[in-house]
Parts: C-alpha cells; structure tokens; sequence
C-alpha cells in the first residue's frame, strides 16, 4: 500500500541523489526523497524561502550539532534564502543570563555552521515579522511551528509543518516532496468553529492565544476554519493565535474568514466542500481554557517573561511606554524577548533605555524556553503567551501563571 | 480468542518487538520528553513521568514543536528511543527523525501509521507487541488481560 518505489526524479535529482554534486547534497536529497516516498509524494517542487527551525543546541542536541557539523564539513550551501530560529542564547548576554558556557560554546559551533552554509542570521521565531519576504501562493518549507501557522494561514504561502534539520535539507537542495499542504485539496478546511458570544473586539493578543489553544486542541489534524475573528485583528493578534494552536494540537493552517487569503469567504475555505464537523465556542469553554492555561493561582511571579513568540517593534513600543516611570520590583526579573533587528530599532527610539531604565531586561535572538534557567532557581512564572505557558512547567520545572500582557507588567513593576 | 493484529502503513522499514505504551492523547516530544532519559516531562500528559525507551510508543498524533524530530534523534543517540513507533497518523517531524536515525547512527525504528482498526483500543500498555515495518503488519504477542 505505500506509493514508494513511484516519485518521479529528474534526471539532475537522480544525479544528486547518486552523490554527483558532492556529499551534503546527497545526504540532503535522500532525506527528501525518503520522505516523499512515506508520504507517496507524485514528484519534487522548487521553494523559494526556508526558515530553519533547528537553531537552538536547546532543541537539537548533540546529535543536530553533529549533523550540522558534518554537512558543513561535506560542503552544504543553502539554494535558497533561509531564516533561522532563535538560539538557546543571546550572544551579547548570555553571562548575564547564566548560561553555562558549555551550552554557549555548543550555540557558538552551531551559528559557525549555519553561517557557513550562508544562513541569514535572523535569530528570530517570527521571520514573517523580521526579513522573511515570502508571498500568497509561494511554496516555502518552514520549521517552527507558529511561523508554519503563519506563512500558511496569514501569508498564504505553501508549507507543510516541517521539522528540525528537514528544513536544513530542503534549504541546501531547494526543494521538497510535494505532498500535504504544497497540493490545493488538503487545504481545504474541514471542521468549523462558530463563536458564541465571545467579546472578540475586545480580545487582547493573549485572549486570541488562548482561543487558538483551543481551536488547535479541538481540532486535531482536521483544518480549522473560523468565523467571527474581526477584519481588523492585528498581526501581533495573529501571532500569538498562530503560537496557541500549534501548540494545541498539530495545527499547520487554519482558514480565517476574511483574514486568510484563501478563505475570504465560507465557501472559499471549504472548496464548496461540507464540513466533518461543526463546533461551536462559548464564553464558559473560552474562560475554562484560559484558566486552564495557568498552573497555579495568583502566586507571586519570580520570573516576568513576555515575547514568545518574539515581540514586534509595535509590542516593545507599548511595554516601554507602560515602563516610563515604573520600576521592577525587588525579586523579580523581567525578561522581554525580540530579534535582534528588532532590538536594535528599539534602541534607535530609546524603548531599550526605557526598558533597562525600569530594570527589565531586552533580551535578544533567544528564547525563554530555550534559555538554560537551572541558574536562577525560578518558582513561578507569570506570561502573555499561551505557547509558553503551555510548555515552560515541563521544561523549567517552574508554575505558571497566564495572564495579558498589561497583567504581567503589572505584576513586575511598582510605580 | 485469537491473537490481535492488524494492517498499517510502513513509513520506515524494520521489525521490533516490545511491550507496549500506549495513550490517548497526542504528544508534544518537544518539551514533553526528555531525550537522555527517555522519560515524559509534560507534566499535564497523562504518562508524564512515564519511560518510552525501548517501549513501542502507541498514540494518536504528534502535536506542538516540529523540534520533535530532534529529541527524537538524541534520544535514539542516548538509546533512549522507542523501539518501533504506532500512530494514526504520522507527523513529517516523527517520520524524518528516524530516517536521519538510520543515516546517522544506523538505527532503525519501524513506525507505521493508518491501521485499519484503532490500535488505542486493540493494545493496552505492557502488551507484548511486535511491529513489522516491512510488511505493515502489527501484531499483539501477548495481552495483559
């Protein structure tokens, strides 16, 4: 029953594929190929933009630095413009943030490798937000979960939910399998979510993230379709919708009708398809998911970490505002993360003076899950985001409360 | 009664035998699973504190990161992996990982997916369960009950 041994290669792939065009290529294309044949790809497709999601030696490990390493040492170039995840650190603070210098020597080696093989060195898990110029229509492969959500939801561009060191494959061969969300008939959305009484314009970015947890947990590897969310939800609102659902369930496109450009109206998101199924979200499962979300109740945060996914300029600029004349509290950090391009427009306009003036820490190209915290003994952790709210109690050991981000200043700051 | 097994789809090739683990709910191996240990760490999961190594993982569906395939890849480098991988449907970043498994380390873990019945209600944790990834066939050795 499987389509193996059928998709069809050029002869320039078959070539590649035989070792002819150097070793990292062959390596490249054979999981490629492995890979459209699992999934009984008909044939391979030309991208134009990878983000690589394997950035952190947090989330690859030894073995994805040794496979790194060894593309490199085997010639690898990236075909195409490729972005790139945060790093388990910032390369400007990171004894400041008590990295151990083992994990910072393993990030160094890896961003060595990565701009060997000609990486643009965004450091940043939103790449839609920060030099990664992909369009409605274009196939890409992306890693990263809520950049996937993204490019396919937002963007309308073309990406299956690639995985760590894949994205690195398809960047040096620059192509993928054409299976999945690269063929019209699996994006078609399949299950629906009307909502019920929900005060959607009034929702903050962290209400969206909360409703995109639930959208994503319920809809499983169906494709959501959403009607309700209004025309003038924000990019930033996106984001953090985006970074729920992935995390909620495996979420890699979900029609928004009248914001997804494939979905500008109903029938557009179905093909004039029926749907499998039909749910309907009211205030009381909304509310119940939010609580959910926190894994303590109102104790006193230690850690204040907001930007996951990373803030926009637009963001820093509101936390910085809300900063002037405030201070953090005794006991307590708080650690904003962003790009690097983007910390460096906030020092441009003084948000960062802003920030560190109030004793908050602009943290850039890392992540606050990727980040080693055995250092500081954390208890407790207040955030907007219900992507790390989700993950952090797993990886850092720590409770979590989940609150908006006017919230969690709040409870970093005195005046 | 005779012996369970049922048809699936190979995604790599190999055969393993092993006693079973099996949830309901989908895994997040990202920030789920510690790849040295082998051992759930998503504390709201319901085999949190739970070992995968050398146990056929049976679930759903992989949800969250796509750095899953990752800590899959270390686990199998600290041999702390699953021996074989069931699922409904397999995720491109569970797949991958085993195929860079076999490229770099020369490990091969059997995974299939699409079975005809639903193995969460045919298998229950601690069967013995043999996986045949060549032939896409999934077969219960010996039942707990």
């Amino acid at each position: 029953m499987t389509g193996a041994l059928y998709m069809y290669l050029t002869k320039e792939e078959e070539a590649v594929l035989n070792g002819e065009r150097g070793e990292a290529a062959q390596i490249a294309m054979s999981v490629l190929v492995k890979l459209g044949e699992a999934y009984e790809a008909d044939r391979m497709i030309k991208i134009q933009h990878a983000h690589i999601d394997a950035a952190s030696y947090a989330t690859i490990y030894e073995a994805g630095l040794q496979f790194c390493e060894k593309m490199v040492s085997a010639g690898a170039l990236f075909k195409v413009p490729a972005t790139i995840n945060p790093s388990a650190i910032d390369f400007e603070a990171w004894r400041e943030l008590r990295v151990p210098s083992e994990v910072t020597e393993k990030q160094i080696r890896l961003a060595r490798a990565y701009i060997k093989m000609g990486v643009i060195p965004t450091w940043t898990c939103a790449p839609y937000q920060n030099g990664a110029n992909i369009k409605y229509g274009q196939n890409v492969a992306w890693g990263e979960s809520n950049a996937v959500f993204f490019a396919n939801s937002v963007i309308g561009s073309r990406t299956n939910r690639f995985g760590d060191l894949l994205d690195v494959c398809a960047a040096i061969i620059g192509k993928v399998p054409r299976f999945g969300l690269y063929l019209s008939e699996n994006r078609r959305g399949t299950m629906l979510f009307e909502l019920q009484d929900l005060p959607v314009k009034k929702f903050t970015r962290s209400d969206y993230g909360a409703l995109g947890f639930l959208i994503g947990s319920t809809a499983g590897t169906e494709v959501p379709v959403v009607v309700g969310i209004p025309r003038s939800v924000t990019v930033d609102q996106l984001k953090f919708f985006g970074a729920a659902a992935a995390t909620g369930g495996p979420c890699a496109l979900c029609h928004i009708v009248g914001v997804t450009p494939e979905a500008r109206t109903l029938k557009a998101a179905t093909r004039g398809e029926k749907f499998k199924d039909k749910v309907t979200i009211d205030l009381r499962e909304f509310k119940e998911v939010k609580e959910k979300l926190s894994t303590t109740g109102d104790r006193e945060p230690d850690l204040v970490a907001i930007g996951c996914p990373h803030c926009s300029v637009e963001e820093l600029r509101e936390i910085a505002s809300y900063l002037e004349g405030r201070r953090v509290k005794r006991g307590v950090e708080l650690w904003i993360f962003t790009s690097p391009s983007a910390k460096s427009l906030a020092r441009e306009m003084g948000l960062l003076n802003a920030i560190e003036g109030a004793g908050g820490m602009l943290i850039a190209g890392s992540c606050p899950l990727y980040l080693p915290l055995s250092g500081w003994g954390f208890k407790v952790l207040i955030t907007d985001s219900a992507k790390m709210a989700y993950y952090a109690p797993g990886l850092h050991n720590v409770d979590v409360v989940f609150k908006d981000t006017l919230s969690c200043l709040k409870a970093a700051t005195t005046s | 009664m005779g012996r369970v097994s049922f048809k699936c789809r190979p995604v790599t090739r190999g055969l393993a035998e092993g006693e079973a683990l099996v949830t309901r709910q989908p895994i997040s191996f990202w920030g789920g699973l510690d790849p040295a240990a082998g051992v759930i760490i998503d504390k709201r999961h319901e085999l949190y504190g739970k070992s995968v190594a050398g146990k056929v993982l049976i679930f759903p569906y992989a949800k969250g990161s796509v750095s899953a395939t990752t800590v899959l890849l270390e686990a199998v480098r600290c041999n702390s992996a699953p021996v074989a991988i069931v699922s409904i449907e397999i995720d491109p970043v569970v797949a991958v990982a085993a195929f860079l498994a076999e490229k770099l380390y020369g490990k091969v873990i059997p995974i299939v997916d699409k079975p005809e019945i639903n193995p969460l209600e045919a298998i229950k944790s601690g069967d013995l369960v043999r996986v045949d990834a060549v032939n896409g066939v999934v077969e219960v050795l010996r039942s707990q009950s």
